[in-house]
């Protein structure tokens, strides 16, 4: 490790508590002693994991946005909803602000957050060292929080008891799809260990220059 | 026993937001040598950005909920517009109370609560007491975590405007009240994110050091 670096120690980020860090084996969390925030949340072979979880994400990702979540019946007429429909009657209405919002957390945050994924889990698990593997995690980091399936699921729900009263509504293959993609992505974000990322793209070898200058 | 020495700073050192990584505090405003992020000791103008992002958002509070978010045209009614709380009211008059009580956690207690939590830990930090720490940090974790449950009804809006769409029949248009709310859930997840928690352990460790010495 590089001189400049003391990594026998961690910081927290929630108080800036300084501690020894902590020897690890298996799945481990730890959390800080002071505050409580989460330090480190191991998993070996995270990497594998993330790699596996992520590629079904994918694969999820077309059904859940291809076919229909729901569709409504009035009079023997059908109207179908995917989740990109209901972006872009927003911006039909005139709303094109909100309708990006609902195109970002809904559908391009969460692709975005499986495409880094598989990008890096790729490149750890077969030890490439892909261009910009540092970018990409700090993206994957700073995109988390704005992923929004889950709370486009629990609204696609109360949407089914605002319209149940009045009219058919029928789920839809999206739907499932999209129900199994939350699961996936869940799972994916719980066998995250970022510790251990960043360890081991450090590892492939210094993206920036200024570090190989202090080795050596 | 002077405990603020624990801190990294207080010995020295910075953590990269980003990677983890510590760093002596000489690096300040550089970039990190092992993922490019910049480096700072504290969030740069954490107090005054998060103000700037909560007072935007409580702002917004107030055409979110008096505009409506969506306007439905049916045989029986006409034009009727639905602002969020009308929608709430409209769940209950149905008897859809578990809905209702979700949709006005999501779309009103929550951005409120959320508003009035995060000044709470402000005002803590430049003028008030900073006690009970471990609870200030887990009503922050909450906090953080919640907020993106808020864009429920923008969803829901979204979902209902591409369902009914039967001409003149039944159809359902979405109005600027969605435009504010959306604002509501994005600004104030922004300051969750601007405030750094580590001023208040620094506000608490200051207190406790002048305390000691007089
Ligand atoms: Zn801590
Ligand atoms: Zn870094």
């Amino acid at each position: 490790m590089n001189a400049l670096q003391p990594d026998n120690r961690i910081a927290c980020h929630e108080c800036d508590l300084l501690m020894q860090r902590p020897q690890i084996q298996g799945d481990q969390v730890v959390n800080c002693p002071r505050c409580g925030s989460r330090l480190i949340s191991s998993h070996p072979n995270s990497a594998e994991r993330s790699l596996a979880l992520a590629l079904a994400g994918l694969i999820l990702l077309l059904p859940a946005n291809l076919f229909p979540v729901l569709t409504l019946e009035v009079l023997g007429r059908q109207q179908e909803q995917t989740i990109f429909s209901s972006a872009m009657v927003l911006y039909r209405d005139g709303l094109a602000l909100v309708a990006l919002a609902v195109l970002l957390f809904a559908i391009l945050v969460p692709l975005c957050k499986l495409l880094l994924l598989t990008y890096l889990s790729g490149a750890l698990h077969l030890r490439r060292r892909w261009p910009l593997l540092p970018l990409a995690m700090r993206s994957y980091q700073h995109l988390d929080q704005w992923g929004m399936l889950e709370v486009y699921l629990i609204a696609v729900l109360v949407s089914v008891v605002k319209l149940v009263d009045i009219a058919d509504v029928h789920p839809g293959l999206g739907l499932y799809s999209l129900g199994a993609l939350i699961a996936v992505t869940a799972l994916s974000s719980s066998q995250l260990d970022p510790d251990l990322f960043w360890h081991q793209i450090a590892d492939l070898g210094d993206p920036v220059e200024r570090v190989e200058t202090g080795h050596e | 026993m002077n405990s603020w020495r624990h801190g990294a700073l207080a010995q020295g050192l910075l953590r990269c937001h980003d990677c983890s990584a510590l760093w002596p505090v000489s690096l300040e405003g550089h970039h990190c040598p092992r993922c490019g992020a910049p480096l700072h000791s504290r969030t740069p103008h954490s107090l005054t950005r998060t103000w700037a992002l909560l007072l935007t958002s409580a702002l917004l509070m107030l055409p979110a909920n008096l505009l409506p978010i969506m306007r439905v045209t049916m045989l029986s009614s006409q034009g009727d517009a639905s602002t969020i709380l009308g929608g709430v009211i409209e769940l209950t008059k149905h008897g859809l109370w578990g809905i209702a009580i979700v949709v006005l956690a999501a779309s009103i207690l929550i951005p409120v609560g959320k508003i009035l939590a995060l000044a709470s830990l402000l005002i803590a930090i430049q003028f008030g007491k900073a006690t009970n720490l471990r609870q200030k940090m887990v009503m922050f974790r909450i906090v953080h975590w919640i907020g993106r449950w808020s864009m429920l009804d923008i969803f829901v809006v979204g979902i209902l405007v591409a369902l009914v769409q039967f001409g003149n029949l039944a159809y359902i248009v979405g109005q600027t009240g969605a435009l504010a709310f959306a604002g509501v859930v994005v600004f104030t997840m922004l300051a969750a994110n601007t405030l750094d928690t580590r001023l208040i352990w620094d506000r608490h460790l200051q207190e406790a050091s002048i305390g000691s010495e007089t």
